[in-house]
C-alpha cells in the first residue's frame, strides 16, 4: 500500500516526474537531432541530473514495476520500482536488458510494406498514411463484402487497457475473433486450481515463510510465475528468519537453475512427478496425518499410489518416498509447487492436481508458509487456454476463414511446435498485417509492417495476477521520445477507427491512447475513491499514480477452510505416467525442452547482454546447447564440445554437446530461446530451435501444449559448430571458494548466523 | 637519511596496517550472502548496463575477453544423483592490501581515501601488470576500442567514461554512485546514510543477497551483517584483505576443500 511517506520518499529518491515524458515527447526533437540539445532545456531536464520514470517491465507476464533513469532525454537504466509489491526495487537479468529492447539496432524502424515474395523478407518503406489507409482500406472491403468477422487478431498475452480497446474495436468492427498466444502461460495451473481449490486466481506461494519447500519441476527463480518475487522470497525462507532456515528439495529430471539452490535434488523419471506427490500423499493419509472425516475414503482412492507398487516407475527409492512425506508432515508449515515443466507433460493438469492434493491432505492450503488463496480474480477473464486458440487461428487460416490477419507481440512461427504446421496455414491468409517492433520469424510473413513503440515509448497498464497477494495495476508512461518512426498499438487502432467511418468513430472519440488511458483511469478513480491512492481531485491522483508507477492494496484472501473432495480430486489426478512420441527402442531418450532464464520463450535471445550472459548452469555464452549426463556421453563415446545431432520422430536439431551432472541419464535436455532465423544480428546464427522437433502433443484435458513430450535419439553430427563456455573447471579442486557450513554448525550458531 | 626511511616505512606501515580506515570517513564493504544467492546472473546483467560494459561477441568471448566485472561462478560437487551446486558472485574485492596496486610502474590503479581500489584510465598504459598480480582475476583489458552499434550507444551512461583500446578496467563499486550520495549528502550538510549508496548488482539483487555499506558506521547493515560467524574472505591465505565479506552457504555434506577457519 502506498502511503503518503512512502511517496515522498519515492520522489526524493530519484526526483519521480510525473509524465513529463510525454511533455518530452511534445517538446523536443531527438536529442541526436541537435548539435547542442539543451539550450533551452523544457523545465524538468537538466543536463547531467537524472530523471526517473516509473513504468513496467514487458519482459515477462509478472508485471515487476520499474523505474527508468533518463538523462537529456535519453533512458540510461532501468531498475525496480522500490515501491512495487512485486518485485520491491529489484529486476531480474531480463528486466535489466529491456533497455536494449528500446535502443535495438534491429527494431522495424518504420512501416514497411512487403514488395519480394512472402517471407523473403524484401520489404519497402512506406509512410505511416500510406500504411494505415492500406490496412483501413482492407478493413472497409472486409465490411463492405460483409465478411468482418474474417478480422483476426493475434496478440500476445495482455491484461492491461490495451485489451480493452482491442476488444471493443474488434467488437465494434464486428469479429469475436481476438486471441492471445504465449508459449508460457499458466493456463493449466489455473485449470487445475479452479478444479481443485476453487480459485483460478494464482495463489501466493508463501515461499518466505515456509520451513520445507518440495518444487516439483519449478523454475520459480528463473522463468516460473513471478521469478523476482519469489527469488525475494527465497532468500528470505533460507536467511530472512533469525536461527531458521527453510529447506527445500527440488524434483526434476534436469536439475534447472532454481534446482541448483536446492538442498536435495530428487531426479524422477520424466513424466512421473505427479505420481510422486501422490505417493507422498498416500503415506501421508496412511500414517493418519490426515485426519478428515473422508480419510478412509482419500485411502482408498490413494491406494494404487502406494510408494511399493510406483517406486519402480518414478524411478526412486520406496524409502526416499517415506523420507520425503515425513519431512513434508514434521513440524511447521511445508509446501509443495508444481512448475512450468510439471505442466507440460500430456498429464501436466492431473500433476498440478497432484500437488494440490498434497498440499490439502497435508494441510499446507490457508496457512501462513503455505498456499494463500487469492480471492477471485475479477480484472480479467480468460478464454480457452492460449495453444487451442492458436490451434484454432491455424484452422481458420486453412480454411479461408481468415481474410485479414493483425498480430501483436507474438511470434507462433518461432513458439510453436512445427508439427503443428501454422506456417502452411498462415499461408492461406489474404493480408498479415503485423506490428510488432522486430522482425521476427511471424512477422517476416507479413505483408505489411506498422511497427509499434516499445515498452519505454508508450501509455499503458498493467493488472498483475494476484499471486503478488496484492491487487496491482501498474501504469506505464513514455520515459523517452520514440527512437524510431514507431507509434503506440492503441494508437494506431485509434488512427484505424478514425478511418473507418463517422459511425465508427464515435465509439473511439480519443486522440491519443494517452487520453484512452486517462479516461479508463477516471472511470477507476470514481469507483474505487478511497482505495491505494486517495486524492480529492483526479488530476492529483493520476499525477501521483504516474509518480508512483501505479497502485496497489492487499488482495482479499479466501478465509475458512478449503474443502477438496475425492471425487473432484480423483477424476483428474494423473492415472499414469506422462506419454511420449517415439517408441523406446529407436528413441531411446527423453526430451526434457525448458524456459531459459535469459531468453525465456525466445524473445530474449536479441538482447547482446543476454546473449553474453553466461548461463547460470553451464556458462555458455551466444548459443545454444544439448545437456547430457558425462555418463552416458561416455557411453556413447561423445565428448564435450562435440557438435550432436538430436533426432525426433519429427525431425532434427543441431548444436554442442555440454556435460551435465544434473540431468538424468535417460533425458537430455536442450534450452529454449536460440535458434531464430529472423530476429536480427544478435540472434542469427545461434543453431537451431528445438521446437521445431517437438509433436504438436497436448495436454489430453485442457488442450495445453505439453513440451515435454517426445523421446530422441543422438547421433554425432558432421556440422561444425562452437561451444563458448566462461567457466574454467566446474569443481573447486580444493581452493575453498564457496565455503560452507553444515546445518547442525549452523543451527549452533543460532542467532549469530 | 635514515630519519627519512624510519618515518617513510612507518607511513607505509601504518598505510598498510588494518585500522587504516579508521583516519577515513566511509569503509565501503560489500556482504554477500552465499546463502541467499541463486546464480541467477541479474547482477552481472546490471553491471553492464550501468558501466558501459561492452559485450565482445562469441569469438572474443572464446578467448576469455569478455567483459565481466562481476561473475558467477558455479561449482558442482559429488556426482549423479548426489549433485550439489554451489554459486559465487566474484567482482574487485577491493583489497586492502590490493596485490594490483604493488606492480603498476604508473600507479595508474591506487587507493582512494574511501578505501576503494580505483583505476585511472587516463594513466592506464597497458602494462597488463595488475591483472597479472590480482589473485581473483577480476582485471579485464581493452583489446580493442569496442563499438556499439547504434543506436544502442544512446543507453551508455554519462557518469561512467567510456574505455579505449590499452585500458585495463575492473569493478569500481560503482564509484560513481557513491560520488552521486555523496554530493547529497554534503549539499544536505550530513553525512552518508546506510542503504544511500547501492551499486547497480546490489540494487538489483533479486534474492537480497548482496549488501552494500559503511563498515565504520556501527549500525549499517554490512557492520550488522560482517558480526555473523558464517564470514569468510575469499583466498583469505593471501592476506589481500578484501572488503567484500562472503557468508558461508549452508549446506551438508559439501566436502571440506579448504582448512577450517575461526570467523573473522
Ligand atoms: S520477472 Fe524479470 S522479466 Fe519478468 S517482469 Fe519481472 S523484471 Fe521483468
Ligand atoms: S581484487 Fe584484484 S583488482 Fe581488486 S583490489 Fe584486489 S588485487 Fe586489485
Ligand atoms: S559494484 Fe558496480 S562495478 Fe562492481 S560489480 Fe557491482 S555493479 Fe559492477
Amino acid at each position: 500500500m502506498l502511503n503518503r511517506r512512502d511517496f515522498l520518499k519515492l520522489i526524493g529518491l530519484g526526483g519521480v516526474s510525473t509524465g513529463a515524458g510525454f511533455v518530452l515527447k511534445e517538446a523536443m526533437e531527438p536529442p541526436v537531432a541537435k548539435l547542442i540539445p539543451y539550450l533551452v532545456p523544457p523545465e524538468d531536464t537538466v543536463p547531467g541530473v537524472a530523471n526517473w520514470y516509473a513504468g513496467l517491465c514487458t519482459q515477462c507476464s509478472a508485471g515487476c514495476g520499474v523505474i527508468t533513469k533518463t538523462m537529456e532525454g535519453r533512458a540510461k537504466k532501468i531498475e525496480g520500482n522500490p515501491l512495487h509489491p512485486i518485485n520491491r526495487g529489484k529486476l531480474c537479468a531480463r528486466g535489466q536488458a529491456g533497455l536494449q529492447v528500446l535502443y535495438n539496432p534491429d527494431r522495424v524502424k518504420g512501416p514497411l510494406k512487403r514488395v519480394g515474395k512472402r517471407g523473403e523478407g524484401e520489404f519497402r518503406e512506406v509512410s505511416w498514411e500510406e500504411g494505415l489507409s492500406i490496412l483501413s482500406g482492407n478493413l472497409k472491403d472486409l465490411t463492405n463484402r460483409n465478411e468482418a468477422g474474417k478480422l483476426y487478431l493475434l496478440t500476445s498475452a495482455l491484461r492491461g487497457h490495451l485489451t480493452s480497446l482491442l476488444v471493443s474495436f474488434m467488437d465494434s468492427f464486428g469479429s469475436s475473433n481476438y486471441f492471445q498466444y504465449e508459449l508460457f502461460n499458466n493456463s493449466n495451473l489455473i485449470y487445475a486450481n479452479s478444479v481443485t481449490i476453487g480459485s483460478g486466481a494464482i495463489p501466493d506461494y508463501d515461499i518466505a515463510n515456509t520451513r520445507l519447500l518440495l518444487s516439483f519441476g519449478a523454475d520459480f527463480m528463473g522463468t516460473w510465475l513471478s521469478p523476482v518475487r519469489y527469488a525475494r522470497s527465497y532468500g528470505d525462507m533460507r536467511q530472512g528468519r533469525p536461527g531458521v532456515r527453510g529447506r527445500f528439495v527440488q524434483i526434476e529430471p534436469r536439475l534447472s537453475m532454481t534446482g541448483a539452490s536446492a538442498d536435495e535434488w530428487v531426479p524422477v523419471r520424466p513424466g512421473t512427478e505427479g505420481i510422486l506427490a501422490l505417493s507422498i500423499a498416500y503415506l501421508i493419509v496412511e500414517e493418519r496425518h490426515y485426519r478428515g472425516a473422508d480419510a478412509k475414503r482419500w485411502m482408498d482412492m490413494l491406494k494404487r499410489y502406494n510408494p511399493d507398487e510406483v517406486a519402480g516407475e518414478i524411478d526412486i527409492s520406496v524409502r526416499k518416498i517415506g523420507e520425503l512425506a515425513e519431512e513434508f508432515v514434521e513440524g511447521g508449515p511445508s509446501l509443495a509447487i508444481g512448475g512450468d515443466n510439471l505442466a507440460s507433460y500430456d498429464n501436466g493438469i492431473g500433476n498440478l492436481v497432484a500437488v494440490n492434493v498434497l498440499n490439502y491432505l497435508a494441510g499446507s492450503i490457508g496457512h501462513k508458509g503455505g498456499v494463500l488463496l487469492n480471492g477471485k480474480d475479477k480484472t480479467f477473464k480468460r478464454k480457452s487456454v492460449p495453444y487451442a486458440q492458436l490451434t484454432k487461428l491455424g484452422d481458420s487460416a486453412l480454411e479461408g476463414d481468415i481474410e485479414t490477419l493483425i498480430l501483436y507481440n507474438t511470434n507462433p512461427l518461432f513458439t510453436a511446435p512445427s508439427g503443428m504446421k501454422l506456417g502452411a496455414s498462415l499461408e492461406n491468409i489474404p493480408l498479415i498485417v503485423s506490428l510488432s517492433s522486430f522482425m521476427d520469424e511471424t512477422t517476416g510473413m507479413a505483408d505489411l509492417i506498422l511497427p509499434a513503440h516499445t515498452s519505454l515509448e508508450d501509455w499503458g497498464d498493467d493488472f498483475a495476477d494476484h499471486g503478488a497477494g496484492y491487487s496491482v495495476a501498474t501504469v506505464m508512461q513514455p520515459a523517452v521520445s520514440p527512437v524510431f518512426d514507431t507509434k503506440g498499438v492503441g494508437d494506431v487502432f485509434l488512427a484505424l477507427a478514425a478511418s473507418l467511418g463517422p459511425g465508427f468513430k464515435k465509439d473511439f472519440p480519443w486522440r491519443s491512447f494517452g487520453d484512452f488511458l486517462k479516461d479508463a483511469w477516471k472511470k477507476i478513480y470514481r469507483r474505487n475513491r478511497g482505495s491505494g491512492i486517495k486524492e480529492r481531485s483526479f488530476e492529483d491522483f493520476w499525477s501521483r499514480l504516474l509518480a508512483a508507477g501505479g497502485w496497489w492494496t492487499p488482495s482479499p484472501k479466501i478465509s475458512g477452510a478449503v474443502n477438496l473432495s475425492v471425487g473432484k480430486a480423483s477424476s483428474h489426478i494423473p492415472s499414469a505416467a506422462a506419454g511420449f512420441d517415439g517408441d523406446s527402442d529407436k528413441f531411446p531418450f527423453f526430451l526434457t525442452v525448458y524456459s531459459h532464464s535469459a531468453f525465456l520463450d525466445g524473445r530474449g535471445a536479441n538482447l547482446p547482454w543476454l546473449q553474453e550472459m553466461p548461463d547460470p548452469m553451464t556458462s555458455v555464452v551466444w548459443g545454444t546447447w544439448v545437456e547430457m549426463n558425462p555418463k552416458t556421453a561416455r557411453h556413447l563415446s561423445l565428448k564435450e564440445g562435440d557438435m550432436i545431432r538430436v533426432e525426433s520422430p519429427y525431425g532434427e536439431i543441431h548444436a554442442p554437446l555440454y556435460l551435465y551432472p544434473g540431468i538424468r541419464p535417460d533425458t537430455v535436455a536442450v534450452p529454449i530461446g536460440q535458434g531464430h532465423t529472423s530476429y536480427g544480428r544478435y540472434a542469427k546464427e545461434r543453431g537451431d530451435n528445438p521446437l521445431a522437433i517437438l509433436p504438436p502433443r497436448v495436454d489430453t484435458r485442457t488442450g495445453a501444449l505439453a513440451l515435454n513430450s517426445t523421446r530422441v535419439r543422438v547421433f554425432k553430427s558432421t556440422r561444425s559448430g562452437k561451444l563458448v563456455k566462461m567457466e574454467g573447471s566446474a569443481r573447486e579442486l580444493g581452493r575453498g571458494i564457496v565455503q560452507t557450513v553444515s546445518n547442525k554448525e549452523f543451527k549452533k550458531m543460532g542467532k549469530e548466523a | 637519511m635514515p630519519g627519512i626511511i624510519d618515518r617513510l616505512s612507518k607511513r607505509l606501515k601504518a598505510y598498510r596496517t588494518p585500522g587504516y580506515y579508521k583516519k577515513y570517513d566511509y569503509h565501503w564493504t560489500m556482504v554477500v550472502d552465499l546463502d541467499k544467492c541463486n546464480g541467477c546472473a541479474a547482477c552481472v546483467v546490471a553491471c553492464h548496463a550501468e558501466n558501459n560494459l561492452p559485450t565482445v561477441g562469441k569469438d572474443e568471448c572464446g578467448k576469455s575477453r569478455a567483459f565481466n566485472w562481476i561473475r558467477i561462478e558455479r561449482y558442482v560437487e559429488g556426482e549423479y544423483p548426489d549433485v550439489k551446486v554451489k554459486f559465487i558472485p566474484i567482482m574487485c574485492q577491493h583489497c586492502d592490501k590490493a596485490r594490483c596496486e604493488l606492480g603498476c610502474p604508473v600507479y595508474a590503479t591506487y587507493h582512494n581515501q574511501d578505501g576503494l581500489n580505483v583505476q585511472v584510465y587516463n594513466r592506464c598504459v597497458g602494462t597488463y601488470t595488475c591483472a597479472t598480480y590480482c589473485p581473483y582475476d577480476v582485471r579485464r583489458f581493452n583489446w580493442f576500442t569496442y563499438k556499439w552499434d547504434e543506436p544502442l550507444d544512446q543507453q551508455l551512461n554519462p557518469d561512467v567514461s567510456v574505455r579505449e583500446m590499452g585500458v585495463m578496467e575492473k569493478c569500481t563499486f560503482c564509484i560513481q554512485r557513491i560520488r552521486v550520495a555523496k554530493d547529497k549528502a554534503k549539499d544536505e550538510e550530513r553525512e552518508i546514510k546506510d542503504g544511500d549508496v547501492q551499486p547497480a548488482c546490489v540494487q538489483s539483487c533479486p534474492t537480497g543477497a548482496m549488501v552494500f555499506g559503511d563498515l565504520n558506521d556501527p549500525n549499517s547493515s554490512v557492520s550488522k551483517l560482517a558480526k555473523s560467524r558464517r564470514t569468510y574472505r575469499l583466498l583469505e591465505k593471501y592476506n589481500t584483505e578484501p572488503s567484500v565479506i562472503y557468508l558461508k552457504r549452508v549446506m551438508d555434506g559439501s566436502s571440506k576443500g579448504h582448512e577450517e577457519r575461526h570467523h573473522v
